[in-house]
């Protein structure tokens, strides 16, 4: 540093010697587990060229990984159409699981003692049971209720007929499986979202005469959305992957497609890395989604938000530019 | 003089323990009435019965004329509905202890808010309304600030500007200074003189008995749920008559 404009000092930072060794041995690791992904296997067959006294033979060698096979599925139109049902199931359980988890949410801050115990035994119930056997139950539920009627309850008045086997298609079962357990998630999420409001605030929106609706709507809720985000990001991309259960009813989603092809040609692993991969995908586009977001809902609790990944890595440069300028740039006032 | 806020035998427990024991108190229009007493005394509670954000348990308290929470019908009290309260409330500004801004709005959204969506003014006179009482308050350069981003003082004077901004007819104070760094309470309490001056009417739960003294027309010193002594402020602070008081004013002065 400089201190008088004349004197340069040189500053000696600290040596953080157990980095060195704790980085060398993450870049073994690295090192080692790129080289696995991209190794290859003999296939048990010989390559072999030019004639006999000259003949040389070569072992046949394909990816571990069988890289060429993933190549030719991955945008093959049986698992994009897979993909697309993958997307459809988790963005539509999502939105229902969402408007259930608020409403059983208020219900169980209600005064009304009805409807708190009803939103509680819900979420008891569907908290309680695997979404598994909940889609089995759904996919099955004609057994018992062959048919649905909408009408007046306890009279013989009925408008509306419906064929349960025809109503609860796989894909229809599946999503009300996964949307009714999801709202038992959300409405804890949002539970906690609504309570982690300050009391003071709800008195203030009172006080210049807000009604209890649009304090809800206009104070309450945005404010919990800070809190009630970060999870439902969590929530939905553990939806994107719970909704691989779907296959179990028959629907043919991202794995329902890899398991259809695999079980005709017998190539497994390459085409449930097929769906893995697709999955990583999906899964990086939403939590790169939920960072925005996340941002974006936290304004005003706040002072500075956070940096964009690109600003960190802007930061990071010039950092590191700064580590190698020559020492005597270095307080060098302009 | 009409009265403004009227109390006759006001009652209210939380839980078995009575907060207020039958408290009776008149604010004529344009009159600043201060509150003071110890915590715990029931002037806060007082101050919350009268826009409805505690319900009073028995008693006759009307603002403006007008029984809060309940009209008179015949013979009969009916409970006002939501929107109702809402209504009335509207007419009533409040400032708390703890500022309560709006944390996810802005400076000038908090003040817009309720012109808006309780009003039904457009955005546009809402804000020039906005700007007006931002002004006032001395914080026009910080409209586009989040309260997080400003001091406990700034918040407080947004929080009056807020309140203003419904055009009230009665201006209820709760302890707007006690939660605020001691230098900072100056310039709250220049915007609630001026305030004072414009003719409002004003009631104040305060533990700041310069204030009381210069600004208020009559003090009221509540002390277990009852009222102690009243009256005019150089009377009632200089020459206490209660035990009560005496001891009171010896703790704060």
């Amino acid at each position: 540093m400089n201190t008088n404009g004349d004197a340069t000092v040189k500053v000696v930072p600290v040596r953080h010697v157990g980095r060195y060794f704790s980085g060398a041995g993450a870049l073994v690791i690295i090192a080692m587990v790129i080289h696995t992904i991209f190794s290859k296997l003999p296939t048990g067959q010989y390559a072999c060229r030019g004639v006999v006294p000259h003949r040389s033979c070569q072992p046949k060698t394909e990816w571990r990984f069988s890289w060429d096979v993933i190549r030719h599925y991955f945008f093959s139109a049986e698992i994009f159409h897979g993909v697309e049902i993958t997307l459809a199931l988790t963005v539509l359980s999502m939105l229902l699981g969402i408007i259930i988890g608020l409403t059983l949410a208020v219900m169980r801050m209600s005064p009304n003692r009805l409807l708190s115990a009803t939103a509680w035994t819900y979420t008891w119930f569907f908290r309680g049971t695997p979404v598994y056997v909940q889609l089995l139950l759904w996919f099955n539920i004609s057994a018992i209720y062959p048919q649905l009627s909408l009408g007046i309850p306890f009279t013989s008045w009925t408008f509306l007929h419906v064929n349960a086997v025809n109503l609860f298609n796989p894909f229809r079962a599946a999503l009300m499986g996964l949307a009714l357990n999801e709202g038992a998630y959300m409405s804890e999420i949002a539970r906690a979202g609504l309570i982690s409001v300050d009391e003071g605030q709800i008195e203030a929106a009172s006080s210049i005469g807000l009604t209890r609706r649009q304090t809800l709507r206009l104070v309450v809720v945005p404010q919990a959305m800070r809190v009630i985000i970060p999870p439902t990001g969590n929530e939905i991309i553990s939806m994107l992957k719970t909704s691989s259960l779907a296959a179990a009813v028959g629907v043919v989603e991202t794995l329902g497609a890899a398991t259809n092809i695999y079980s005709q040609n017998y190539l497994v692993i390459p085409l449930l890395l097929t769906a893995s991969l697709w999955y990583l995908v999906w899964t990086t586009v939403l939590s790169s989604g939920q960072f925005y977001v996340e941002r974006h809902f936290a304004r005003g609790s706040l002072r500075t938000p956070p940096p964009t990944p690109i600003q960190r890595l802007r930061n990071d440069a010039r950092g590191i530019a700064r580590k190698f300028r020559p020492v005597h740039d270095v307080g060098v006032a302009p | 003089m009409t009265l403004m806020v009227e109390a006759k035998g006001v009652c209210k427990a939380y839980g078995g323990i009575e907060v207020l024991k039958g408290v009776d108190l008149n604010v004529a229009r344009g009159e600043v009435t201060c509150l003071i007493g110890p915590s715990g005394s029931g002037k806060s509670t007082l101050l919350r019965c009268v826009n409805h954000l505690d319900k009073h348990d028995a008693g006759e308290l009307r603002v403006d004329g007008e029984l809060v929470g309940y009209e008179l019908r015949g013979d009969k009290l009916y409970e006002l509905n939501d929107r109702q309260i809402c209504e009335k409330r509207s007419q009533i500004g409040m400032v708390f202890q703890r500022f309560n801004l709006f944390a996810h709005l802005t400076v000038l959204e908090n003040v817009t808010l309720g012109q808006i969506k309780v009003k039904g003014r457009s955005p546009e006179a809402a804000t020039a309304k906005a700007r007006e009482l931002l002004a006032r308050v001395g914080l026009d350069a910080k409209e586009r600030s989040y309260p997080s981003q400003l001091s406990g003082g700034q918040q407080q004077r947004v929080a009056i500007a807020r309140a203003l901004a419904m055009e009230p007819k009665l201006m209820l104070f709760d302890e707007p200074t006690s939660a605020l760094d001691p230098e900072l309470v100056g310039e709250v309490l220049d915007v609630m003189k001026d305030l004072a001056r414009s003719g409002m009417t004003m009631m104040v739960v305060t533990h700041e008995m310069n204030f009381a003294r210069e600004v208020a027309d009559t003090v009221y010193f509540l002390d277990a749920g009852v009222i102690e002594e009243s009256g005019d402020p150089r009377t009632v602070l200089s020459a206490p008559r209660s035990e009560r008081l005496k001891l009171f004013l010896s703790k704060v002065l």
